[in-house]
């Protein structure tokens, strides 16, 4: 029996490296981020009657398996030519909005609250949900679990298991939800808006109150003037499930408005030789490198762009935050990267209120569950809003529903060049020549890139856990000059 | 007067990606258990998430065999390791990227008054393949495979009969 020292749970060995390289007087050249590629996820998928993919999708993914299998599912409906009945549409709806609620909260409790309530150059060791919750309080730091849990309870009623989701066929769902169902998930949404408002709460007491944080989040070094994207309603509302995909562009005024299957026309993706993360790209602009402003084809999809690439929330408490976020930070839209922290709680709330709104719903225990399946198309498009951006499941048949191509653009791919961006002007502003670069100052820097709450597990189509980052500085000669390790 | 002693809760748990070669091999093994050789009342689970999530999964159990892939890179395809809770002293209290680490979260679980378990064991197997997409497990680890599920099926038998000795 051996014995070495490692963390187990870090199981996979695939890591984020970002390379900073440093020009002679030690200031920032450049910086690139990479990350580790999975292989084989098409071939896996071929010839695979399309219906198995929605489950199969969900293990691609262990942080965001019910995005995928949402837009799997919608593909899968397109290939089946089949639109589901509105009670199939509402529960996969309101399955989504529990994920939403899990994800968004473990977000902020536990990868954002870090560098704001503890501090962003703090002691690491305190710099995490256990400093967090020391100082706001121990039965805040209960609640974060069972908020989240609930949230999860609710995927696994409706999904068939919280995490390898079951629910979508070809058309609809396999189950509906009973009444008593229904007044248990009542219940339980009616509960996530309280707590969502509360965490709300926290965020302006603890950040903007702290005018040290308010000119980090607008004047520090993480602005980006970048197009923004995201889905929208009939009334230009943000929505998570469906709806049309709306393109602003800097200033804010609408640039496109497509449906799923047009997406090819809008999007496409460059490859670059020191990455196996591609870069997608507004196509009628074209790519035009990794630069900011108006006339560049790079765009985000984050919680932030969802915001700015909508005319408002539909819900009444989100849309209220979604006035007093907009009205604090100067308008619409916003660049301030670390602002995405805030928008990521605005759509909390709307989950919140639209879990509840859903479950209240007449139609959401009616028993129409599946609509006969059409010609068989061959091919078939799915969007949603993943919690980390624009999610596109777009899958290619022959005559009999078999897999002939897979392509998927996850949230995480969309924003590539723009985390990159990012890390690069967070760095070049914040390395400075003379001065050593401490722990503070990476996790400064690191900030830039958590922002977007990256998941790079499905962005390479691998799966989940957690990512070592290393940072390596290098001299112009591309020498290591210097190794920082997180884990 | 007798005494009345309760046995301990355990759960043993394979965490890893049945579609990712090696990487489900955690599962795997902890399908093939030969269940004779186990007591009643002990649970069996499968998971693949760290975490916040783990912390649900091991939640209320006394004692946790988690059986997991390793991918040091400088050991040999199959070898079997045995980690104990010190062996993570130098990741503790590390924020990471998508989640809290599994001792965050077992500290927070801790301070939050979850019940968690007081004994942590991890067998991990050293793979070679986790990065291709594939039902299959690599040829060495399939070659190898009745040999790991003999070393893992004695390391739980020991595990097990220390924790719920015969009297």
């Amino acid at each position: 029996m051996s014995k070495i020292t490692i963390d187990p749970v870090t199981r996979l060995e695939g890591h984020g490296k970002i390379e900073i390289f440093l020009d002679p007087d030690g200031s920032v050249e450049n910086v690139y981020f990479q990350v580790p590629e999975l292989r084989g996820f098409e071939k896996f998928c071929e010839g695979r009657p399309v219906e198995e993919l929605p489950s199969i999708v969900t293990k691609i993914c262990g942080v965001c398996p019910g995005c995928h299998h949402m837009a799997s599912g919608k593909a899968v409906d397109g290939v089946f030519g089949v639109e589901p009945p509105p009670t199939a549409k509402k529960i996969r709806e309101l399955f989504y909005m529990a994920h939403f609620v899990h994800s968004h909260i473990a977000h902020f409790y536990a990868l954002a609250a870090p560098d704001f309530v503890v501090g962003p150059t703090a002691d690491p060791a305190e710099r995490n949900i256990l400093g967090v919750i020391a100082k706001v309080g121990l039965e805040i730091g209960g609640e974060v679990i069972r908020q989240r849990r609930i949230a999860q309870e609710i995927q696994a009623m409706i999904g068939g298991h919280q995490t390898h989701v079951v629910m979508n066929i070809p058309g609809g769902v396999k189950k509906g939800i009973t009444e008593e169902q229904r007044d248990d998930i009542i219940k339980k949404a009616e509960g996530f808006i309280e707590f969502s408002k509360f965490t709300m709460q926290i965020f302006k007491e603890v950040v903007l109150s702290n005018k040290e944080y308010v000119d980090i989040i607008l004047n520090g070094p993480y602005s980006l003037k970048l197009h923004s994207m995201g889905l929208v309603d009939a009334a230009n509302k943000v929505t998570f499930y469906d709806g049309k995909v709306r393109v602003v562009d800097t200033d804010g005024k609408e640039l496109y408005k497509y449906s799923p299957v047009e997406y090819t026309d809008f999007v496409e993706e460059r490859v670059e030789p020191w990455t196996y993360l591609k870069f997608p790209y507004l196509k009628k602009i074209g790519w035009k490198g990794f630069a900011e402003g108006q006339d560049s084809g790079v765009y985000q999809a984050t919680p932030l762009s969802r915001l700015n690439a909508s005319d408002g929330m539909a819900t009444p408490i989100a849309q209220k935050e979604y006035e007093a976020m907009y009205s604090t930070l100067g308008g619409k839209p916003v660049h301030a990267t670390l602002a995405m922290h805030w928008a990521r709680l605005v759509e909390l709330i709307y989950a919140a209120e639209h879990c509840l709104e859903l479950a209240r719903d007449p139609d959401i225990t009616g028993k129409e569950l599946r609509a006969p399946l059409g010609k068989i198309a061959g091919e078939g498009v799915g969007i949603v809003e993943a919690q980390r951006g624009t999610l596109t499941h777009h899958y290619w048949t022959d005559a009999k529903g078999m897999v002939r191509k897979v392509n998927l653009i996850v949230g995480t791919t969309n924003n590539n060049a723009a985390i990159c961006m990012s890390l690069k002007k967070a760095a070049q502003n914040l390395i400075k020549k003379g001065t050593p670069t401490t722990e503070g100052t990476l996790n400064m820097i690191e900030m830039a890139f958590r922002a977007y709450d990256p998941c790079f597990s499905c962005a390479t189509h691998s799966l989940p856990g957690k990512m070592r980052l290393i940072v390596n500085f290098r001299d112009n000669n591309g020498n290591v000059l210097r190794t920082m390790q997180r884990d | 007067m007798q005494t009345i002693r309760s046995e301990p809760s355990i759960l043993i748990l394979g965490m890893g990606n049945d579609i990712l070669t090696d990487d489900g091999i955690g599962p795997k093994l902890v399908s093939d258990l030969d269940r004779n050789r186990i007591p009643d009342g002990v649970t069996f689970k499968e998971g693949s998430l760290g975490g916040l999530e783990l912390l649900e999964t091991v939640k209320d159990h006394d004692e946790v065999i988690i059986i997991d892939a390793v991918k040091t890179g400088v050991n040999h395809p199959g070898k079997v390791f045995t980690f104990t809770p010190e062996d993570f002293e130098t990741t503790l209290h590390l924020s990471n990227i998508h989640d809290i680490d599994f001792l965050t979260a077992i500290e927070l679980g801790k301070r939050t008054g979850m019940k968690v378990p007081g004994k942590i064991t991890i067998i991990a197997v050293e793979i070679s393949e986790d990065r291709v997409f594939s039902s299959e497990f690599s040829e060495g680890i399939r070659k190898q495979y009745p040999e790991i599920l003999r070393q893992v099926q004695d390391i739980v038998g020991t595990l097990l009969s220390c924790s719920r000795p015969r009297i």
